[in-house]
Protein backbone atom coordinates (compact mmCIF):
# COMPACT_ATOMS: atom_id res chain seq x y z
CA UNK A 1 0.00 0.00 0.00
CA UNK A 2 1.43 3.32 -0.79
CA UNK A 3 1.40 6.22 1.03
CA UNK A 4 -1.21 8.04 -0.84
CA UNK A 5 -3.06 5.33 0.37
CA UNK A 6 -2.46 5.76 4.40
CA UNK A 7 -2.89 9.20 4.63
CA UNK A 8 -6.39 8.53 2.68
CA UNK A 9 -7.45 6.43 5.43
CA UNK A 10 -5.59 8.62 8.29
CA UNK A 11 -3.38 5.62 9.49
CA UNK A 12 -1.07 6.26 12.42
CA UNK A 13 2.07 6.12 11.71
CA UNK A 14 3.73 2.73 11.46
CA UNK A 15 5.11 1.56 14.78
CA UNK A 16 8.39 0.12 15.56
CA UNK A 17 7.89 -3.46 16.33
CA UNK A 18 9.77 -3.25 19.85
CA UNK A 19 8.79 -0.26 22.15
CA UNK A 20 9.40 0.47 25.53
CA UNK A 21 6.40 -0.45 26.61
CA UNK A 22 6.56 -3.79 25.73
CA UNK A 23 9.98 -4.07 27.26
CA UNK A 24 8.89 -2.70 30.59
CA UNK A 25 5.71 -3.47 31.22
CA UNK A 26 4.63 -3.40 34.36
CA UNK A 27 3.05 -6.66 36.13
CA UNK A 28 1.39 -5.90 38.96
CA UNK A 29 -2.66 -5.79 39.01
CA UNK A 30 -4.79 -2.97 38.47
CA UNK A 31 -5.81 -4.02 42.50
CA UNK A 32 -2.19 -3.60 43.15
CA UNK A 33 -2.13 -0.22 40.83
CA UNK A 34 -4.41 1.44 43.54
CA UNK A 35 -3.23 0.15 46.46
CA UNK A 36 0.35 1.73 45.65
CA UNK A 37 -1.80 5.03 44.40
CA UNK A 38 -3.74 5.57 48.30
CA UNK A 39 -0.04 5.43 49.31
CA UNK A 40 0.57 8.31 46.98
CA UNK A 41 2.59 6.36 44.20
CA UNK A 42 2.48 8.49 41.37
CA UNK A 43 4.31 5.74 38.78
CA UNK A 44 1.43 3.24 40.05
CA UNK A 45 -0.54 6.52 39.38
CA UNK A 46 0.87 7.00 35.48
CA UNK A 47 0.86 3.28 34.79
CA UNK A 48 -3.25 3.09 35.81
CA UNK A 49 -3.31 6.00 33.85
CA UNK A 50 -1.76 4.77 30.71
CA UNK A 51 -4.08 1.38 31.24
CA UNK A 52 -7.48 3.11 31.71
CA UNK A 53 -6.88 6.48 29.68
CA UNK A 54 -8.52 5.37 26.75
CA UNK A 55 -11.41 3.90 28.03
CA UNK A 56 -12.06 6.50 30.23
CA UNK A 57 -11.95 9.16 27.42
CA UNK A 58 -14.31 6.75 25.55
CA UNK A 59 -17.44 6.14 28.06
CA UNK A 60 -16.79 9.96 28.58
CA UNK A 61 -17.23 10.80 24.64
CA UNK A 62 -20.31 8.39 25.18
CA UNK A 63 -21.67 10.17 27.81
CA UNK A 64 -21.07 13.98 27.09
CA UNK A 65 -20.20 13.86 23.08
CA UNK A 66 -18.21 16.79 23.20
CA UNK A 67 -14.33 15.95 22.71
CA UNK A 68 -13.05 18.82 24.82
CA UNK A 69 -15.41 18.23 27.37
CA UNK A 70 -15.24 14.67 27.72
CA UNK A 71 -10.95 15.36 27.86
CA UNK A 72 -11.18 17.11 30.79
CA UNK A 73 -13.55 14.94 31.98
CA UNK A 74 -11.23 11.97 31.65
CA UNK A 75 -8.46 14.60 33.58
CA UNK A 76 -10.93 14.75 36.10
CA UNK A 77 -11.72 10.64 36.59
CA UNK A 78 -8.51 10.24 36.89
CA UNK A 79 -8.02 13.38 39.57
CA UNK A 80 -10.63 11.65 41.28
CA UNK A 81 -8.81 8.09 41.44
CA UNK A 82 -5.80 9.50 43.61
CA UNK A 83 -7.98 11.36 45.90
CA UNK A 84 -10.20 7.85 46.40
CA UNK A 85 -7.63 4.85 46.53
CA UNK A 86 -7.57 4.67 49.80
CA UNK A 87 -11.24 3.79 49.80
CA UNK A 88 -11.10 0.61 47.20
CA UNK A 89 -11.78 -2.67 49.08
CA UNK A 90 -10.62 -5.55 46.65
CA UNK A 91 -12.92 -7.99 48.86
CA UNK A 92 -15.88 -5.77 47.38
CA UNK A 93 -15.16 -5.98 43.66
CA UNK A 94 -13.24 -6.02 40.65
CA UNK A 95 -10.05 -3.27 40.20
CA UNK A 96 -12.03 -2.40 37.01
CA UNK A 97 -15.48 -1.89 38.09
CA UNK A 98 -14.28 0.15 40.64
CA UNK A 99 -12.71 2.30 38.00
CA UNK A 100 -15.35 2.44 35.89
CA UNK A 101 -17.76 3.65 38.64
CA UNK A 102 -15.40 6.33 39.85
CA UNK A 103 -14.98 7.46 36.24
CA UNK A 104 -19.03 7.35 35.56
CA UNK A 105 -19.41 9.23 39.04
CA UNK A 106 -16.34 11.82 38.30
CA UNK A 107 -18.05 12.56 34.09
CA UNK A 108 -21.59 13.08 36.16
CA UNK A 109 -19.97 15.65 38.79
CA UNK A 110 -18.60 17.47 36.88
CA UNK A 111 -21.74 17.78 34.49
CA UNK A 112 -23.57 18.87 37.29
CA UNK A 113 -20.64 20.95 38.63
CA UNK A 114 -20.90 23.34 35.23
CA UNK A 115 -24.47 23.07 35.18
CA UNK A 116 -24.35 21.21 31.45
CA UNK A 117 -27.17 18.76 30.89
CA UNK A 118 -25.83 15.23 30.47
CA UNK A 119 -26.10 14.28 26.87
CA UNK A 120 -27.41 10.76 26.01
CA UNK A 121 -25.23 7.57 26.35
CA UNK A 122 -25.86 7.19 22.29
CA UNK A 123 -26.65 10.72 21.15
CA UNK A 124 -25.89 9.54 17.59
CA UNK A 125 -28.76 7.20 17.33
CA UNK A 126 -32.05 7.95 16.31
CA UNK A 127 -35.23 5.94 17.49
CA UNK A 128 -35.16 3.22 17.36
CA UNK A 129 -32.54 2.62 19.17
CA UNK A 130 -30.69 0.81 22.49
CA UNK A 131 -32.64 2.37 26.01
CA UNK A 132 -30.64 3.03 29.09
CA UNK A 133 -30.18 -0.30 29.48
CA UNK A 134 -28.85 -1.32 26.51
CA UNK A 135 -26.55 1.90 26.36
CA UNK A 136 -25.13 1.09 29.73
CA UNK A 137 -24.24 -2.13 28.59
CA UNK A 138 -22.66 -0.94 25.64
CA UNK A 139 -20.62 1.37 27.65
CA UNK A 140 -19.57 -1.81 30.04
CA UNK A 141 -18.41 -3.96 26.90
CA UNK A 142 -16.66 -1.15 25.42
CA UNK A 143 -15.01 -0.46 29.04
CA UNK A 144 -13.94 -4.13 29.45
CA UNK A 145 -12.46 -4.39 25.67
CA UNK A 146 -10.82 -0.92 25.40
CA UNK A 147 -9.27 -2.33 29.10
CA UNK A 148 -8.51 -5.79 27.81
CA UNK A 149 -6.40 -3.82 24.29
CA UNK A 150 -4.05 -2.22 26.50
CA UNK A 151 -2.78 -5.74 27.85
CA UNK A 152 -2.09 -6.58 24.43
CA UNK A 153 1.87 -6.41 23.20
CA UNK A 154 2.31 -3.23 21.52
CA UNK A 155 2.28 -4.80 17.53
CA UNK A 156 -0.62 -6.99 18.56
CA UNK A 157 -2.57 -4.00 19.78
CA UNK A 158 -1.80 -2.43 16.43
CA UNK A 159 -2.56 -4.93 14.58
CA UNK A 160 -5.87 -5.57 16.39
CA UNK A 161 -6.84 -1.78 15.84
CA UNK A 162 -5.87 -1.94 12.02
CA UNK A 163 -8.10 -4.94 10.88
CA UNK A 164 -10.69 -4.15 13.00
CA UNK A 165 -10.83 -0.11 12.76
CA UNK A 166 -8.54 1.24 9.63
CA UNK A 167 -11.10 -0.08 6.98
CA UNK A 168 -7.83 -2.22 5.51
CA UNK A 169 -7.72 -5.68 4.48
CA UNK A 170 -5.52 -8.12 5.55
CA UNK A 171 -3.21 -7.97 2.76
CA UNK A 172 -3.13 -4.19 2.67
CA UNK A 173 -2.07 -4.41 6.36
CA UNK A 174 0.71 -6.84 5.81
CA UNK A 175 2.09 -4.36 3.10
CA UNK A 176 1.33 -1.26 5.07
CA UNK A 177 3.47 -3.02 7.75
CA UNK A 178 5.90 -4.88 5.61
CA UNK A 179 5.23 -8.26 6.92
CA UNK A 180 4.14 -11.78 5.38
CA UNK A 181 0.19 -12.20 5.43
CA UNK A 182 0.50 -15.36 7.22
CA UNK A 183 1.99 -13.34 10.03
CA UNK A 184 -0.36 -11.01 10.31
CA UNK A 185 -2.64 -13.53 10.69
CA UNK A 186 -0.99 -15.70 13.13
CA UNK A 187 -0.77 -12.51 15.18
CA UNK A 188 -4.13 -11.51 15.01
CA UNK A 189 -5.00 -15.04 16.11
CA UNK A 190 -2.50 -14.56 19.07
CA UNK A 191 -3.61 -11.13 20.06
CA UNK A 192 -7.48 -12.69 19.97
CA UNK A 193 -6.29 -15.37 21.87
CA UNK A 194 -4.88 -13.18 24.73
CA UNK A 195 -8.41 -10.86 24.40
CA UNK A 196 -10.08 -14.20 24.90
CA UNK A 197 -8.44 -14.74 28.09
CA UNK A 198 -8.28 -11.34 29.90
CA UNK A 199 -11.78 -11.20 28.74
CA UNK A 200 -13.26 -14.58 30.25
CA UNK A 201 -15.79 -13.38 31.95
CA UNK A 202 -17.37 -11.47 29.34
CA UNK A 203 -17.11 -14.58 27.42
CA UNK A 204 -19.32 -16.48 30.31
CA UNK B 1 -16.21 1.53 9.43
CA UNK B 2 -17.80 -1.77 10.46
CA UNK B 3 -15.96 -4.50 11.48
CA UNK B 4 -14.39 -7.04 9.40
CA UNK B 5 -16.82 -9.50 7.49
CA UNK B 6 -15.24 -13.31 8.59
CA UNK B 7 -13.40 -14.13 11.39
CA UNK B 8 -11.56 -16.51 9.26
CA UNK B 9 -10.69 -14.07 6.76
CA UNK B 10 -8.49 -12.28 9.89
CA UNK B 11 -6.77 -16.21 11.90
CA UNK B 12 -7.05 -18.30 8.87
CA UNK B 13 -8.74 -21.34 8.61
CA UNK B 14 -6.34 -23.62 10.51
CA UNK B 15 -8.21 -23.39 13.67
CA UNK B 16 -10.23 -26.52 15.41
CA UNK B 17 -14.11 -25.43 15.98
CA UNK B 18 -14.00 -25.00 19.83
CA UNK B 19 -11.29 -22.04 19.03
CA UNK B 20 -13.03 -20.83 16.41
CA UNK B 21 -16.18 -20.47 18.58
CA UNK B 22 -14.09 -18.63 21.34
CA UNK B 23 -12.13 -16.43 18.88
CA UNK B 24 -16.30 -15.44 17.14
CA UNK B 25 -17.25 -14.23 20.48
CA UNK B 26 -13.63 -12.06 20.94
CA UNK B 27 -14.30 -11.04 17.50
CA UNK B 28 -18.11 -9.97 18.07
CA UNK B 29 -17.19 -7.90 21.23
CA UNK B 30 -14.37 -5.89 19.30
CA UNK B 31 -16.93 -5.25 16.88
CA UNK B 32 -19.48 -4.02 19.24
CA UNK B 33 -17.61 -2.00 21.50
CA UNK B 34 -15.95 0.20 18.60
CA UNK B 35 -12.41 1.43 18.25
CA UNK B 36 -11.14 3.08 21.72
CA UNK B 37 -10.55 7.05 21.17
CA UNK B 38 -6.89 8.00 20.61
CA UNK B 39 -5.38 10.07 23.75
CA UNK B 40 -4.59 14.25 22.80
CA UNK B 41 -0.89 14.83 23.83
CA UNK B 42 -2.86 17.31 26.19
CA UNK B 43 -4.33 14.05 28.22
CA UNK B 44 -1.28 11.38 27.05
CA UNK B 45 -0.58 11.55 30.92
CA UNK B 46 -1.81 11.45 34.26
CA UNK B 47 -2.62 14.78 35.76
CA UNK B 48 -0.15 15.46 38.31
CA UNK B 49 -1.27 14.52 41.71
CA UNK B 50 -1.62 17.00 44.31
CA UNK B 51 0.25 16.60 47.53
CA UNK B 52 -1.95 16.00 50.99
CA UNK B 53 0.64 18.08 53.03
CA UNK B 54 -0.57 19.96 55.43
CA UNK B 55 1.06 23.11 56.40
CA UNK B 56 0.13 25.21 59.50
CA UNK B 57 -1.26 28.47 58.07
CA UNK B 58 -1.37 30.73 60.68
CA UNK B 59 -4.93 32.83 60.90
CA UNK B 60 -3.63 35.90 58.77
CA UNK B 61 -2.30 33.54 56.17
CA UNK B 62 -5.31 32.08 56.04
CA UNK B 63 -7.25 34.91 55.36
CA UNK B 64 -4.64 36.34 52.59
CA UNK B 65 -5.18 32.68 50.89
CA UNK B 66 -8.87 33.77 50.84
CA UNK B 67 -8.14 37.04 49.43
CA UNK B 68 -6.27 35.82 47.12
CA UNK B 69 -8.17 33.12 45.64
CA UNK B 70 -10.78 35.67 45.27
CA UNK B 71 -8.20 37.93 43.48
CA UNK B 72 -7.16 34.75 41.59
CA UNK B 73 -10.02 33.57 40.27
CA UNK B 74 -11.39 37.37 39.39
CA UNK B 75 -7.60 37.51 37.45
CA UNK B 76 -7.32 34.09 35.56
CA UNK B 77 -11.08 35.10 34.35
CA UNK B 78 -10.18 38.68 32.88
CA UNK B 79 -6.76 36.65 31.26
CA UNK B 80 -8.68 35.17 28.79
CA UNK B 81 -9.39 38.55 27.24
CA UNK B 82 -6.18 39.92 27.45
CA UNK B 83 -3.94 39.93 24.17
CA UNK B 84 -0.36 39.15 24.18
CA UNK B 85 1.77 40.41 21.13
CA UNK B 86 5.59 42.13 20.73
CA UNK B 87 8.41 40.46 20.76
CA UNK B 88 8.85 40.44 24.49
CA UNK B 89 5.38 37.97 26.03
CA UNK B 90 3.55 40.58 28.80
CA UNK B 91 2.07 38.87 31.45
CA UNK B 92 -1.52 38.07 31.39
CA UNK B 93 -1.48 38.64 35.65
CA UNK B 94 0.70 40.06 38.24
CA UNK B 95 0.34 38.56 41.69
CA UNK B 96 2.13 40.38 44.71
CA UNK B 97 3.52 38.17 47.59
CA UNK B 98 4.28 39.31 50.94
CA UNK B 99 6.03 37.75 54.06
CA UNK B 100 7.85 38.15 56.92
CA UNK B 101 11.05 39.86 57.49
CA UNK B 102 10.24 42.22 54.44
CA UNK B 103 10.16 39.71 52.06
CA UNK B 104 8.37 40.63 49.07
CA UNK B 105 7.76 38.76 45.58
CA UNK B 106 5.75 39.26 42.07
CA UNK B 107 4.36 36.69 40.64
CA UNK B 108 4.07 37.29 36.44
CA UNK B 109 1.73 34.61 34.67
CA UNK B 110 1.94 34.42 31.14
CA UNK B 111 -0.50 33.18 28.46
CA UNK B 112 -1.20 29.18 29.43
CA UNK B 113 0.07 27.49 26.43
CA UNK B 114 -1.97 24.15 24.05
CA UNK B 115 -0.63 22.18 26.22
CA UNK B 116 -1.76 23.68 29.43
CA UNK B 117 1.72 25.13 30.82
CA UNK B 118 1.50 28.57 32.73
CA UNK B 119 4.97 29.85 31.87
CA UNK B 120 5.42 32.40 35.29
CA UNK B 121 8.67 34.46 36.10
CA UNK B 122 8.88 35.36 40.35
CA UNK B 123 11.26 37.66 41.51
CA UNK B 124 11.65 37.81 44.95
CA UNK B 125 13.43 39.52 47.51
CA UNK B 126 14.69 39.96 50.85
CA UNK B 127 14.61 36.13 51.79
CA UNK B 128 17.41 34.68 53.33
CA UNK B 129 19.46 33.23 51.14
CA UNK B 130 19.00 29.27 50.46
CA UNK B 131 16.54 27.06 48.38
CA UNK B 132 13.06 27.41 48.26
CA UNK B 133 9.83 25.88 45.73
CA UNK B 134 6.66 27.70 44.85
CA UNK B 135 3.74 25.80 45.41
CA UNK B 136 -0.36 26.61 44.79
CA UNK B 137 -2.91 25.73 47.65
CA UNK B 138 -5.85 24.58 48.11
CA UNK B 139 -7.81 25.41 51.58
CA UNK B 140 -4.61 26.18 53.62
CA UNK B 141 -2.53 23.32 51.95
CA UNK B 142 0.43 22.57 49.16
CA UNK B 143 -1.48 21.50 46.31
CA UNK B 144 1.02 21.41 43.50
CA UNK B 145 4.19 21.88 43.25
CA UNK B 146 5.67 24.54 40.39
CA UNK B 147 9.52 24.56 40.98
CA UNK B 148 11.95 24.73 43.25
CA UNK B 149 14.11 28.15 43.18
CA UNK B 150 17.84 29.34 45.34
CA UNK B 151 18.39 32.55 46.50
CA UNK B 152 21.29 34.51 47.08
CA UNK B 153 21.77 38.21 48.40
CA UNK B 154 19.09 40.56 46.67
CA UNK B 155 16.43 40.24 44.71
CA UNK B 156 16.60 36.62 42.52
CA UNK B 157 14.76 36.67 39.44
CA UNK B 158 13.42 32.65 38.02
CA UNK B 159 11.52 31.55 35.44
CA UNK B 160 8.75 28.59 36.55
CA UNK B 161 5.69 26.73 35.42
CA UNK B 162 2.65 25.08 36.55
CA UNK B 163 0.91 22.39 34.52
CA UNK B 164 -1.87 22.93 35.76
CA UNK B 165 -5.51 24.19 35.79
CA UNK B 166 -5.03 27.12 37.72
CA UNK B 167 -8.79 27.36 38.56
CA UNK B 168 -8.80 24.44 41.15
CA UNK B 169 -6.45 26.25 43.42
CA UNK B 170 -6.95 29.26 45.71
CA UNK B 171 -3.51 30.69 46.12
CA UNK B 172 -0.06 31.02 46.02
CA UNK B 173 3.00 30.59 48.61
CA UNK B 174 6.67 30.22 48.87
CA UNK B 175 8.06 27.70 51.48
CA UNK B 176 11.71 26.84 51.79
CA UNK B 177 12.71 23.40 50.50
CA UNK B 178 11.60 20.49 52.86
CA UNK B 179 9.52 23.21 54.94
CA UNK B 180 5.93 23.28 55.30
CA UNK B 181 6.27 27.00 56.78
CA UNK B 182 5.38 29.29 53.65
CA UNK B 183 7.57 32.61 53.94
CA UNK B 184 5.17 34.27 51.02
CA UNK B 185 2.04 34.11 50.47
CA UNK B 186 -0.46 35.92 48.19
Amino acid sequence: MDAAVAVRLDLPSRKADASIRNVTADSRTDAELIAEVAEGDSVAFEELHRRYARSVLGIALRRIGDRGRAEDATQDTFASVWRSASRYDPARGEATSWLYTVARNAIVDGLRRRREPPVDETPELAEPGPGPDDAAEQGWVAWRVHRALETLPEQERSLVELAYWSGLSQSEIAEYLGIPLGTVKTRTRSALRRLADELEDELE
Amino acid sequence: MSGPRDLRDLVGDELEPDELERLGRIHALLEQAGPPPELPPSIAHAPAPPSERVIPFARRYRYGALAAAAILAVALFGAGYLVGGGPEPEPVERLAMEGSGGATAELDLFAKDEAGNWPMELRVSGLAPGTYELWLTREGELAAPCGAFAVAAGETTVPLNAPFKLKEFDGWVVVPTGSELPVLTT
